[in-house]
């Protein structure tokens, strides 16, 4: 992941929920409300870019890092909620990732880093698994045969960096079954 | 909210990337990140000019939030704006290699519909920045002393081999005269030649021929 990667910095930008711990008298807008200062405990919706380095550095001097205490507390994004995640466990192809989020994995690698989630690991990378292969068949079917309406669902669902995968399955089809008329000749 | 300036600059970028072409500079949206990361700089200045030098972050922990909020909104606006550019220049590089010609043609647009609506032309003159046609005048010339090392191969030459060593061609715009092995042709608009596809192969990268058939 790059400084320059625009989808780097788009996941970035997802919303977070989080808690402040403490009383921010100037911070106000981070609430909409910039005349009155933001309270402990007030929930607000922060990009992952503010809250992260929020959430893991330490307000008060202590060399103990376990009793160390953050300015705010983070909890996970809707888009990898419990139900979402069992969803995703019953069938992965069923969910439109898009819905959720443009970056889904990339925001899940960013949350995971952040949480210890052993089990939502696991149901990702299976996720993955399941859908790539799936990118793959329609990304061959693409244009070739009236089958595209019962794929449309899935294809439309597909999240930022599926799709790169099935554009490049698909061109990938394309030039291959060019460079096989070419041959014949 | 900061910031939010700075992602409507990369979805332009991720938009650009998309695109064959390089859409106009956002010289507002620029400004305007700009103008942020400033004030927010100004702000940070005078909130430690508060404390006169004895700053504990552990003193005044809302106020330190404050600040580390500050902070970190001029870091995204700075990488947002990096990222921005990045990739207008990685564009920009691309086709300086592929041969388009970036600086000539907005000047041609200008002359062709010049009395007619001067203040249309002014702002739809030029899709990059001062700084932009500065970096491609720089950079083709970068790319110019590069290629003369090898005078035999010509490296933004098309990788496609050649069926025919000569084609038709049609003019779409005067290019006036040019020196081939079989003498001068003159390119007038809207005349066909039949030409050595070596000698012709830069001007229909640039779009003054049109290959035919």
């Amino acid at each position: 992941m790059s400084y320059y990667d625009l989808d780097a910095i788009l996941t970035d930008a997802e919303k977070v929920p989080c808690k402040f711990e403490l009383d921010v008298p100037d911070l106000g807008y981070l609430d909409n409300n910039p005349s009155q200062g933001l309270k402990a405990q007030t929930p607000v919706s922060l990009p992952l870019w503010l809250a992260e380095l929020l959430a893991l550095s330490s307000r008060t001097q202590s060399s103990n890092p376990e009793d160390s205490a953050p300015f705010l507390t983070l909890e996970m994004p809707k888009a990898l909620s419990n139900e979402v995640v069992s969803a995703l466990k019953a069938d992965p192809r069923a969910v439109a990732l898009r819905d959720q989020t443009h970056n889904m994995y990339g925001l899940a690698t960013r949350m995971l880093d952040l949480f210890e989630e052993p089990e939502m690991c696991a149901v990702l990378r299976r996720t993955f698994v399941t859908r790539a292969a799936e990118t793959a068949l329609h990304a061959r079917k693409a244009g070739a045969t009236d089958d595209v309406v019962r794929g449309e669902g899935f294809l439309s669902g597909l999240e930022e960096w599926e799709r790169s995968l099935f554009r490049r399955a698909h061109d990938g089809n394309k030039a291959c079954k060019e460079w096989m008329e070419g041959v014949k000749k | 909210m900061y910031g939010d300036l700075g992602n409507k600059l990369v979805h332009h970028a991720k938009r650009a990337q998309n695109l064959a072409h390089l859409p106009p500079y956002q010289t507002e949206l620029v400004r305007a990140v700009t103008r942020e990361v400033r004030d927010l700089e100004k702000d940070l200045a005078d909130m430690l000019e508060s404390f006169e030098g004895g700053f504990d972050p552990h003193a005044d922990q809302a106020k330190s939030c404050t600040m580390l909020v500050n902070h970190l909104s001029i870091r995204r606006n700075k990488r947002c704006l990096l990222a921005y550019h990045r990739t207008r220049t990685d564009k920009l590089e691309e086709l300086v290699w592929k041969g388009y010609d970036l600086v000539d043609l907005p000047g041609q647009q200008v002359s062709s519909n010049s009395g007619s609506n001067l203040a249309a032309t002014d702002t739809s003159s030029s899709s990059l920045s001062p700084q932009e046609e500065d970096y491609v005048r720089q950079y083709s010339d970068l790319l110019a002393a590069y290629k003369g090392q090898w005078t035999d191969i010509d490296l933004t030459g098309s990788l496609e081999p050649p069926r025919d060593l000569f084609i038709d061609v049609r003019v779409l715009k005067d290019a006036g005269e040019i020196q081939t092995e079989y003498g001068a042709i003159t390119l007038t608009k809207n005349s066909q030649f039949y030409v050595r596809q070596g000698d012709v192969e830069r001007l229909i990268a640039q779009g003054y021929l049109q290959k035919l058939g």
